[in-house]
């Protein structure tokens, strides 16, 4: 997969849509070395799906999992896809990175399109506390299922550490 | 894997009971905590859900606050068996993040130690596929094998797991000329011992009684919900990162995606696929080091020696990075970004393999008996500290819990069944 194609692809059919977009070309090899591309886009929330979709119907992605960041008044999520697999040299990275406001914290969900999403989904629900709309399950997965606080938000950093000292007393009283 | 969606057409027109038996809190397969939540009609399953997350310990969180050679060790301790998976992921993000270079001898002594450890991960998996067949000569037989692996691993490194190889930047260790033997001699053992290794799996008629048509994911639903490693190459799926996105040595060396194609059989996608393509990726692996063992380069072992030097330029280094390598059990996928001033990094994002292979467990579950529940369990390699037990509930809402045990034992009595 050449770098340019997914990207020409995705100006042609979201023109202005796409806010950013950025090539990261590296060398590997110690003998002959050749070129490997990372590739990164930033959409906004409403056009998340219909990318997703774009790259569904043309490239035949594989989620490699979605992070997330939290930067204060937003929160950052980076779907991390490859494609191209299959053939030598033939995979790039593709990451389409949306940003949430803090006051809204809903995505849509991928899962019609890639049901391997689920697990990532679930993990940036509970780990972030945003609401993943159209979600087959909205358990928690890795977090206990009673849990209801979000360590990985940084607003939130006083209830995590409070639950953590809760956890250490528990374990000495253990003792 | 919430799958009521998924439901099978059962004989009887629905009219059997059906119960709901959690197997747990230990694990069926491995000795790592997962529950799983099966719905039964009779002895065939018919909804599986699963609920990890049992030995989460929060590594993530504490990596974002600690520096970065400090979340170097921590990165290593994320798996016992994937111990250089993981640092050579999180070494090759944090460069890409921070535009280190690596020198080439650091390349191929990275690759050397990575493969070392897939030859050990498969032989181990081998073993305990053997053992919860009810074959446990066979399984004595292969980790005995597998010692040899292990102490050319602690006679290269020091240590039989946790090798402490990558720095950012290059390596800790050398492999000094002398330690050379010592490789070509294990891997001429290997060699040797590859052909008795598949005849004793590959050619038994019991084991294929046992893996033949059990535990299936087919190649579009190992595309569809995203399948890594040997269990998405044993559907056929050619996904190997070494192939598709080289790095370190793997750049310099024309490899392909063993899927069970190279055995000469059409890819399944069942258990048996799952023991072709490990022991034929042993067989690869066996070439990949003794490629890198002949084409050592000469030069520095690290571009950054120095530690403080190292943490001084990583804390002025301002960028996201994507690091990715091939673990025995699949993708392992890292993220990092670092920011300009500050030790810690303000996001990782680790992605071990089983993570993406949890999905696949409900297409593999579904239609198979509850004797085949170890085997399938264990054919995608689940590893739950990179990522927890069985737990089975009636239709009444009774739930009963299954041990390990009992189920190991109902999964021999269908060898010893199904062999006459």
């Amino acid at each position: 997969m050449k770098p340019e194609t997914v990207l020409s692809s995705f100006h042609a059919a979201f023109g202005n849509k796409i806010l950013e977009d950025r090539t990261i070309e590296r060398q590997v090899g110690t003998i002959d070395p050749k070129p490997v591309y990372d590739l990164w886009i930033v959409v906004d929330r409403a056009s998340l799906h219909d990318a997703v979709a774009h790259l569904c119907e043309d490239f035949n992605p594989h989620l490699a999992v979605i992070s997330g960041e939290d930067l204060g008044s937003e929160l950052a999520l980076n779907y991390h896809f490859t494609t191209g697999w299959g053939e030598h040299y033939g995979e790039v990275t593709f990451t389409i990175r949306t940003l949430l406001p803090k006051n809204d914290l809903r995505v849509p969900t991928i899962t019609d399109l890639l049901p391997g999403a689920q697990t990532s989904e679930r993990e940036k629900r509970e780990f972030f506390g945003i609401e993943v709309d159209g979600i087959p399950d909205d358990r928690n997965l890795f977090l206990p299922e009673d849990m209801t606080i979000h360590p990985w938000r940084k607003d939130l950093e006083e209830e995590t550490k409070g639950s953590v000292k809760r956890l250490v007393k528990w374990e000495e009283r253990d003792e | 894997m919430n799958n009521q969606s998924i439901n099978l057409e059962i004989g009887g027109g629905g009219e059997r009971t059906c119960y709901t038996v959690p197997i747990g809190p230990t694990h069926p397969a491995l000795k790592e905590p997962i529950r799983f939540t099966f719905d039964l009609s009779g002895e065939q399953i018919v909804g599986v859900d699963i609920k990890p997350g049992f030995a989460h310990r929060g590594i993530e969180y504490m990596g974002m606050r600690r520096n970065l050679i400090q979340t170097l060790y921590l990165s290593e301790r994320i798996c016992g068996i994937c111990s250089i998976s993981h640092p050579l992921a999180f070494t090759q993000a944090v460069e890409n993040a921070a535009g280190i270079e690596v020198p080439p001898r650091a390349q191929f002594i990275r690759t050397i130690i990575g493969e070392l450890e897939r030859i050990h991960s498969h032989l181990l998996w081998a073993g305990v596929g053997a053992h919860e067949l009810g074959f446990d000569t066979l399984l004595h037989l292969t980790w005995n094998v597998r010692e040899k692996c292990m102490d050319l691993l602690e006679q290269l490194t020091g240590n039989r797991v946790d090798y402490a190889i990558p720095i950012f930047g290059g390596v800790r260790r050398d492999i000094p000329e002398e330690k050379a033997p010592l490789a070509y001699e294990a891997l001429d053992y290997y060699k040797g011992l590859l052909q008795q290794m598949i005849d004793a799996y590959l050619h038994d008629k019991s084991v294929e009684m046992r893996t033949r048509n059990v535990g299936v994911m087919t190649y579009d639903q190992a595309i569809e919900l995203c399948a890594v490693g040997p269990t998405t190459r044993a559907s056929g799926v050619k996904k190997d990162v070494r192939v598709d996105m080289p790095y370190l040595a793997y750049a310099d060396m024309d490899l392909h995606a063993i899927t069970p194609e190279d055995f000469g059989t059409e890819p399944i996608g069942d258990v048996y696929d799952n023991i072709i393509v490990r022991l034929l990726e042993v067989a690869q692996s066996i070439e990949i080091i003794e490629f890198c063992l002949e084409n050592l380069p000469e030069g520095e072992l690290s571009s950054i020696p120095k530690v403080p030097a190292l943490l001084a330029a990583l804390k002025k280094a301002e960028g996201e990075g994507i690091g990715r390598h091939e673990a025995p059990r699949g993708e392992v996928f890292h993220y990092v970004r670092l920011v300009e001033g500050q030790d810690e990094m303000a996001v990782w994002k680790v992605r071990a393999p089983t993570y993406n292979n949890l999905m696949p467990w409900v297409p593999k579950f579904l239609g198979d008996e509850i004797a085949d529940i170890p085997i399938i369990a264990a054919s995608i390699d689940p590893c739950m500290c990179c990522m927890d037990r069985v737990h089975v509930v009636d239709e009444a809402g009774l739930e009963s819990v299954r041990v390990k045990e009992e189920l190991v034992r109902l999964s021999r009595e269908k060898t010893r069944r199904v062999c006459g």
